[in-house]
């Protein structure tokens, strides 16, 4: 009894660590220390502000690995005055056997209640960020000795299986539902494969359906693995094992899917016109042609589209100056003055002055010279 | 024509290759104390004709160039605090000046336009609580730039209304475009000298009042004008969907300050019908606001006055 109760308190010891750094204190609880692989282990982490003369605000983070697998249960931070605390607990389960290593990136975040005021105070279209001076604060790792499952452990954990399959009679090809559930605590009971893809019998699958629930007690999980299988002849399901592994209780067992023989009626088959699989065609598909042929209507059409557009700017081409017709259908000078004018054009100005020398002064002028000499300077 | 503007025509020819529209459309400003607006792509010129034209006349010439962050003040100026004997002072902005180039005036947003074309009307500035008069002459050509359409807050049509014309400056003639790139190369543009000063341009400003114009082209401007805004009452039908807003009645004051300006220009003491055609495009396109049917047909301003040139008979 008392080499037991001084069991019990060393191991308490070792799985907790209290350090002091700097400005801050912090402790690693987790409640054990030799887990097998897939067992759950807790891990509490407190982090307590020392130095209360500066504004603190910590960013912790688990560094991802291969070993182990983690998940936050709980966190409780209070940032508010000098006085920092920080309350994490995580769920590991560690992957690897052997020694392994759990490590921390700690940033430690040096700000001032003037900018912590300022970053709230932005609005939308000033946004303020809050200023701080961070600084990475060095956490020694946390080593566990993982100890290895028995040979052939598929499943660690408290786990019962139930499966269930509907009707035991079909029609040939008639799909049979089928259904296997895992549910117990323990590291997620999700397997690649239940049954292999094809026996002597066609299986459809989809994914399984997980629901977990994570606590400080390990992880409650249902998983269900939806099926259908289907044959044209009677078969036999083969039965399944799947050893797993109580950590708690340190013993294996192993889960159970019976056998299960499925009778299958055939299909009758005299009623139908194709009394075998796959005939052979019995006329020649000629529907590629019609394709063929659309797609040429098509091309042509849009080859000869763009010919006509390229066939109406050669024909505006040969249209010829809009101010032509106006100056042929001149019949006075008049006439011919306000063209011009209103024709805004400095190349027409010696025209309008000879008009105007012909109308309102003494000179004289041909009109039919004078649309001549503008017809030429249009052309 | 009065030598004056011979001179100092020529005199402009030194600096400025071609572009007599442009030319020939300022100097119908400068002496009927209009504003013109420019819509052109860059490069043709318009910086060097404005300076140009300020050398010589001998006046003060100021370019700003209208960005969206400019504001009213950076154009008109404003009062500075001095720390030392605590008072404050007040800076004139660069619209303190003869010749003003606006330059992309459609770059700056409203309230920096509205400054400006209220000042174009009312010919003074107002700071703080001290107004000052404008010196005269006073011009402003603004500019537009026709192919950037993205971030320009455009001209509302009440403001481009306060523009006596609006010039459509195209590229250079090929035998023009030589002789720039030669006289680029080669550093020999000449030097512009005054040829006039503000005395004499006074003078000419004068002399310009004095030319006559008949009363049937009086009217004749009048009905010019009336047909943009009735266009069924002179046979122009086809034109009555196509027109959203006729033309104001400070566009039929300018067509006769532009026709007048131009028959000087020409040389001549009276006005002719070919004085208003030659102005007229330059008078009406800002001030004729098409309907969305014609603007869908891809109809310009440009279109509609024509057909009504041609259309109202010619004294």
């Amino acid at each position: 009894m008392k080499n037991n109760l001084g069991k019990i308190l060393s191991l308490f010891f070792l799985g907790m660590i209290l350090l002091q750094a700097e400005d801050f204190a912090y402790t690693f609880k987790v409640d054990k220390q030799n887990p097998y692989i897939k067992e759950a282990v807790i891990l509490t982490l407190d982090l307590n502000q020392t130095s209360h003369d500066k504004v603190l605000l910590f960013d912790f983070k688990i560094r991802q690995s291969d070993a182990y697998h983690f998940q936050r249960l709980d966190s409780k931070e209070t940032d508010t005055g000098r006085h920092a605390q920080v309350h994490y607990v995580y769920l590991i389960y560690p992957l690897k056997s052997g020694k392994i290593n759990i490590t921390f990136d700690l940033l430690k975040k040096v700000t001032t209640e003037e900018s912590v005021a300022y970053s709230f105070s932005g609005d939308r279209d000033n946004v303020k960020g809050l200023v701080t001076v961070d600084t990475p604060a060095p956490l020694p790792p946390l080593q566990l000795q993982v100890k290895a499952l028995p040979p052939g452990t598929t499943l660690v954990g408290n786990f019962k299986l139930t499966e269930q399959i509907k009707q035991h009679k079909a029609e040939a090809y008639e799909p049979l539902p089928f259904q296997v559930s895992i549910q117990g605590k323990g590291y997620p009971p999700v397997l690649a494969t239940l049954f292999p893809k094809e026996g002597n019998f066609t299986r459809f699958s989809e994914a399984p359906l997980v629901q977990s629930v994570a606590s400080r007690q390990g992880t409650e999980s249902t998983v269900t693995y939806p099926m259908a299988l289907s044959h044209d002849q009677s078969f036999t399901l083969p039965s399944i094992e799947i050893k797993a592994f109580n950590p708690e209780a340190e013993k294996s067992y192993t889960l159970t899917v019976p056998a299960q023989h499925l009778e299958i009626s055939k299909a009758d088959v005299t009623a139908l016109v194709d009394k075998s699989d796959s005939p052979k065609r019995l006329k020649a598909d000629w529907s590629w042609l019609k394709t063929l042929l659309g797609y040429l209507v098509v091309f042509t059409a849009g080859y000869l589209t763009a010919l006509s557009w390229k066939w109406r700017k050669k024909t505006y081409k040969g249209v010829s100056h809009p101010l032509v017709q106006k100056v042929q259908n001149c019949q006075d000078e008049r006439s011919l003055l306000q063209v011009l004018m209103a024709a805004d054009d400095q190349h027409f100005d010696a025209g309008i002055e000879k008009l105007e020398a012909s109308l309102y002064g003494d000179a004289k002028i041909s009109l039919n010279k004078m649309k001549q000499e503008i017809l030429e300077q249009i052309r | 024509m009065n030598e004056k503007i011979t001179l100092l025509k020529t005199e402009l020819s030194k600096a400025v290759i071609g572009q007599k529209a442009m030319i020939e459309g300022l100097l119908i400003g400068l002496l009927s104390d209009g504003h013109i607006l420019v819509e052109g792509v860059p490069g043709l010129a318009k910086t060097t004709t404005i300076n140009a034209l300020s050398s010589a006349i001998g006046l003060d010439s100021k370019r700003i160039q209208f960005t969206p962050d400019l504001l009213p003040s950076d154009i008109i100026g404003a009062q500075i605090y001095n720390p030392q004997d605590h008072s404050f002072s007040i800076k004139k902005g660069p619209l303190f000046t003869n010749l003003l180039l606006a330059d992309e005036i459609n770059r700056a947003p409203a309230k920096v336009q509205s400054a400006l074309l209220e000042v174009m009307q009312e010919r003074q500035v107002t700071i703080a609580d001290e107004t000052f008069k404008l010196d005269r002459p006073f011009l402003v050509m603004a500019t537009q730039n026709p192919i950037e359409q993205e971030g320009v807050y455009a001209l509302p049509e009440a403001q481009l209304d306060r523009f006596m014309m609006k010039l459509v400056v195209h590229h250079n003639s090929e035998e023009e475009e030589l002789e720039i790139m030669r006289k680029a190369a080669t550093k020999s543009f000449a030097e512009v000298e005054a040829v006039l000063n503000i005395e004499e341009l006074s003078v000419l400003q004068e002399e310009l009042a004095q030319v006559h114009i008949d009363k049937e082209l009086e009217h004749y401007i009048v009905q010019l004008i009336s047909a943009t805004r009735d266009t069924d009452k002179f046979g122009l039908e086809s034109l009555s969907s196509c027109i959203m807003f006729g033309a104001s009645p400070r566009a039929s004051i300018d067509l006769y300050k532009a026709a007048k300006a131009k028959a000087f220009l020409r040389g001549n003491s009276f006005v002719t019908p070919a004085d208003i055609g030659y102005v007229i495009h330059n008078v009406l396109r800002h001030r004729i606001v098409l309907s969305y049917e014609a603007r869908a047909k891809g109809m310009k301003t440009d279109e509609v006055i024509s057909t009504i040139v041609e259309t109202l008979p010619i004294p």
